[in-house]
């Protein structure tokens, strides 16, 4: 890298949030507090909330950034988000589509999509701006097959002057970034905004999915499925049955939070999910992660009701923000959390004689396949699974998956 | 050996060289020729014609760009040339994307011989233990080629009866094939029993990946096994002519004749029936079959991780956009 591109405001800012990621631990146990400093309380909590304070960072190290080229500008991010994705507490099971130097094992995902997206607007303004031709126009055989990519179409280009870009202009080294920095805010301002109100459009929709007297599963607590039934709540009158997602027991919080909006409700233990479905009529979820397959990580207890759903023909939608939509993809197909979780929670230390005797485990997140989900409620619109692989290609550029 | 396609785009890029065409028509009336005697020529030309199909599709688009005649032809044949040195690659791509797949002390299971699948497993065997099943694959019996390459490597291999595929499959973590043509609906054109190993895996949950370079992409679209173009009235008929059944002696019921396509075994003494099939028996049997894409997990291919969506998706672009 030529030039001075790190500079120490970015590489404190990139600090800060590395450390609130890290401070994450799903351990709420006094008996793993180690040495001074690190105080196990849970700084960022929520995907969404991961992925806005992702672009804060992404933001202030575009505009601090010094480059004279586009790659220069590419490396920097990348570097950045590299280092936020390996502050994430450690998983399992989980690996790169294209596996490279090493294995990103990281729970939330939604740090490296934000990344990529952003990455993925930088490159389209780049290209419209700079409207040169590639180097490359020599129609080859192999460039026929890769023209078989999706491309997403008809992006509006932010740039409308006709800018002659200065790239790698030894007088004027900071004339590129000059010209370019404008539109890369606006771009990063475009996610911004679009992350902001992922809750509103998810919901739009809501009214259009949810008839009424209709009866409602759901399991966990997700903001997203929150708001969603809200929202229909307006319109149409329906019942929701929210099952207690042992052992963290998110669901009476979902419980409550949706009976104080005025939805009737009724609160049911995992074991009875199976037992009630013949009664409901749809199952909805959140997701932790949509990977590329179109299968999904999240909560634990939900492969239990898509299974049980689809034994009945019950049909499962997920409601998650396209945030959450990840190239990655589960290569082992037994261990499908991605994180465990203190198992005193399932057995305390209380049973002295049990706790020797036992291995416990706790998992955090459950794998549920694409052919258990009906359709996924973006607020890009609503896609089947199979599609899933088709809107990664259009969101992300290939080259921006292995950070 | 060269993958069929590739030998194809090999064979058509020496016809232009070789070519005295003098205007455009003719060229492409050379093209034409030359695709279809490769077509003629060879009975199983599913993998040759992807090579062809994408070779044309080139030149075609190609044309748009049209200069000197002779210049173009100088363009077609370097294009040729380079893209074969390049698809060299793809198979190590693909071993590469397989590789992440493989669990230290996996079980697999493949067919036959492929060449994708060889290099994926080696490639696996750097780092990691596995351990392979091969299936027979009668009657050619390449399975058994494949266990000598893999037993010679030092991975452990069982060669396993075609018939007991369905045996093994509780032990096997996940199903490895490779492929004459992925087609448009994103199923899978391999070697007989293919079909076969997917029903099985997809019965004991276990994931079918299926390995394709993406030159074997083809735009077939076929609605079952019978509307392959490998297929035919020759293809597995009953006898039109019951020969009439012998004296019963060895215990044998005359039924047993009537099934014989061939000639009816002659109960001379000391003679059971026969112990293999004979090669006009085999003629009757079909080389390739169709296995539907949702029996078919992933299909990991150079241009990356396809659904067997993703795969039509591309297919469509590639040849439409």
């Amino acid at each position: 890298m030529s030039g001075d591109v790190q500079t120490d405001a970015y590489q404190r800012n990139v600090e800060a949030l590395v450390s609130k990621l890290r401070r994450r631990y799903r351990f709420m146990s006094p008996e793993v507090l180690t040495a001074g400093l690190i105080t196990h309380l849970r700084q960022i909590v929520g995907s969404r909330r991961a992925a806005l304070e992702t672009l804060v960072v992404l933001r202030q190290v575009v505009t601090k950034a010094r480059f004279s080229n586009i790659e220069q500008l590419v490396e920097i991010i990348h570097g950045a988000g590299r280092r936020l994705v390996e502050a994430q507490p450690k998983g399992t099971s989980l690996t790169v589509a294209f596996p490279g130097r090493h294995n990103m094992d990281s729970t939330e995902f939604s740090v490296g999509n934000t990344v990529r997206k952003v990455l993925h607007h930088i490159r389209e303004e780049y290209r419209t701006a700079a409207k040169k031709v590639p180097e490359d126009t020599a129609l080859s055989i192999s460039k026929l097959v890769y023209q078989g990519q999706p491309r997403r179409r008809g992006m509006a280009p932010k740039s409308e002057t006709d800018v002659d870009l200065k790239e790698d202009d030894l007088d004027d080294t900071d004339s590129f970034s000059r010209n370019l920095k404008p539109v890369f805010m606006e771009a990063i301002q475009d996610v911004f905004d679009e992350l902001e109100t992922v809750y509103d459009s998810i919901s739009k929709s809501a009214k259009d999915h949810i008839h009424s007297d209709e009866i409602i599963l759901t399991i966990g607590q997700s903001t997203t499925v929150e708001n969603f039934l809200k929202a229909a709540a307006h319109y149409r009158n329906f019942t929701v049955i929210v099952a207690e997602t042992g052992p963290t027991y998110q669901g009476h919080r979902m419980a409550q939070s949706l009976s104080e909006a005025g939805i009737s409700t009724f609160l049911v233990p995992d074991s009875s999910i199976y037992a009630i479905m013949s009664r409901v009529n749809k199952v909805i979820l959140g997701a932790h992660a949509i990977i590329a397959n179109g299968g999904m990580f999240a909560v634990t207890g939900s492969l239990l009701a898509a299974t049980a759903a689809q034994a009945h023909s019950t049909p499962v939608v997920v409601c998650a923000g396209q945030f959450k939509i990840t190239p990655l993809w589960n290569l082992y197909q037994d261990y499908s959390a991605l994180d465990f979780s203190d198992p005193s929670n399932v057995l305390g230390f209380e049973e002295g004689d049990l706790v020797d005797k036992a291995d416990v485990i706790n998992p955090y997140y459950d794998y549920v396949g694409p052919d258990l989900v009906y359709a996924y409620i973006t607020n890009d619109g609503d896609h089947p699974p199979t599609s899933i692989y088709r809107l990664i290609k259009e969101t992300y550029n290939d080259e921006d998956i292995e950070l | 050996k060269v993958a069929p396609p590739l030998a194809a785009i090999m064979a058509l890029t020496e016809l232009i060289e070789k070519s005295t065409a003098g205007t455009m028509f003719e060229l492409s009336g050379v093209l034409d020729k030359g695709t279809q005697q490769l077509t003629d020529r060879v009975p199983n030309s599913i993998g040759l014609n992807a090579g062809c199909e994408l070779f044309n599709l080139f030149v075609t688009v190609a044309t748009h760009d049209l200069g000197v005649l002779s210049d173009f032809k100088d363009k077609l044949v370097r294009q040729g040339n380079q893209y074969i040195a390049e698809a060299a690659l793809y198979s190590e791509k693909i071993a590469g994307f397989t590789n992440g797949f493989v669990k230290d002390g996996s079980v697999i299971l493949t067919h036959s011989h492929s060449r994708v699948v060889m290099k994926a497993l080696l490639h696996a065997h750097k780092r990691k233990r596995i351990s392979v099943y091969v299936t027979e694959a009668k009657p050619r019996g390449l399975g058994l080629k494949t266990h000598e390459m893999l037993t010679a490597a030092g991975i452990p291999c069982t060669v396993v009866l075609d018939s007991a595929v369905a045996y093994v499959m509780d032990k096997v973590d996940f199903v490895l094939v490779g492929s004459e043509a992925v087609v448009e609906s994103g199923g899978l054109i391999n070697a007989t029993g293919s079909n076969q190993i997917a029903i099985i895996a997809k019965y004991a949950n276990k994931p079918f990946y299926a390995l394709a370079e993406s030159f074997k992409f083809r735009r077939l679209f076929p609605l079952s096994q019978y509307d392959l173009p490998t297929h035919g009235p020759g293809i597995l008929p009953f006898p039109r002519q019951v020969p009439p059944p012998t004296s019963v002696t060895n215990g044998q019921s005359p039924s047993d004749d009537l099934k014989d396509a061939g000639p009816p075994v002659s109960p001379s003494a000391g003679s059971l029936a026969r112990k293999s099939m004979s090669a006009e028996q085999i003629a009757l049997n079909p080389e390739v079959d169709y296995t539907k894409p949702d029996l078919i997990s992933l299909v990991i291919s150079d241009v990356g991780i396809l659904t067997p969506e993703g795969v039509s998706h591309y297919l469509v672009g590639m040849f439409a956009g």
